[in-house]
């Protein structure tokens, strides 16, 4: 009995995740620009890649394989934001637009405020 | 002394759990490691001196619920983004707005950056360099000033209780 109810959920979550990372992926596609994409990939693929973790953890237990599957969750917590911080930084100094839809960009005016030309500019970039 | 300790056990407990067997022997090795880590990788990465016993077990409480408030966030932005992504006609106002944050620690900015990125419609692209304004791209930002207020007084607080 309990073994089943362990299946069940450990599957429920199982499919949840992968419904959240198959919904990401699609919002990489439909979204129109790399600082929206961004959003897509680091919130619900964080989300999808928890659950999947959170299934093997329910399904193994506290086993060799559910201690590093919590562990993978933690590591995936922290280091998500801030891989997408470093992207959306590195894409925005290296001078890509915004979507032509975007309503405000006050990182480019404090930039230009500055003068700090290698870093807001991108035709005088090195 | 006691702060190279404290980290040593958490780097015990990190090393129990990522070796997949949680037991004494298991967790003293760990902890012996992390202790020479920690001694000899001083210089590298700044040791909080003012980190004690007794301040981490006075913030633990408070990081559990900036843990659990942190999960709510990621469920909810998830579930709002992937709403905004099904829909068939993708009604955004994206854009960049400076934020201005109370956080004077390295490690509140890193926990209020990292949270900003992982809540929803919001993503950090930078932090100004005087540390005192964070650059937040928004998928939404028809009120700007509503998206700073939002900032200000759910996430800031929670995080400035956890880690000041």
């Amino acid at each position: 009995m309990l073994s089943t109810v362990i299946e069940v959920a450990s599957n429920i979550f199982f499919l949840i995740g992968i419904l959240f990372v198959f919904v990401g992926m699609v919002g990489l596609l439909r979204l129109p620009d790399v600082y929206n994409r961004l959003h897509a990939t680091t919130k619900i693929a964080t989300l999808g890649a928890f659950g999947v973790m959170i299934a093997i953890t329910v399904k193994t237990g506290f086993s060799t394989m559910g201690l590093k599957a919590i562990m993978v969750g933690i590591f995936l917590i922290l280091t998500a934001p801030v891989a997408a911080h470093i992207i959306a930084r590195a894409a925005h100094r290296s001078g890509t637009k915004l979507w032509t839809g975007s309503v405000a960009d006050e990182y480019a005016e404090d930039c230009a405020a500055k003068k700090d030309e290698l870093n807001c500019d991108p035709d005088k970039k090195l | 002394m006691k702060q190279y300790i404290a980290y040593a056990l958490i780097l015990g407990l990190v090393w129990s759990f990522v070796s997949g067997d949680i037991s004494v022997l298991n967790f003293v090795i760990g902890s012996i490691l992390g202790l020479l880590i920690v001694r000899s990788l001083e210089k590298l990465y700044r040791p909080d001196k003012d980190m004690t016993f007794r301040s981490i077990t006075e913030h633990l409480p408070k990081l559990v619920v900036y843990f659990a408030v942190l999960l709510i966030e990621i469920t909810k932005a998830s579930v709002q983004m992937a709403r905004i992504i099904l829909s068939p006609r993708m009604d955004i106002r994206p854009g960049i707005v400076a934020v201005p944050i109370r956080a004077t620690k390295d490690a509140s900015i890193t926990a209020i950056a990292n949270t900003i990125s992982l809540t929803p419609g919001t993503l950090t692209v930078d932090v100004s360099d005087d540390l005192t304004k964070l650059y937040v791209h928004a998928i939404d930002v028809s009120e700007p000033e509503a998206l700073r207020h939002s900032i200000r007084d759910k996430l800031e607080k929670y995080v400035l209780e956890a880690f000041e």
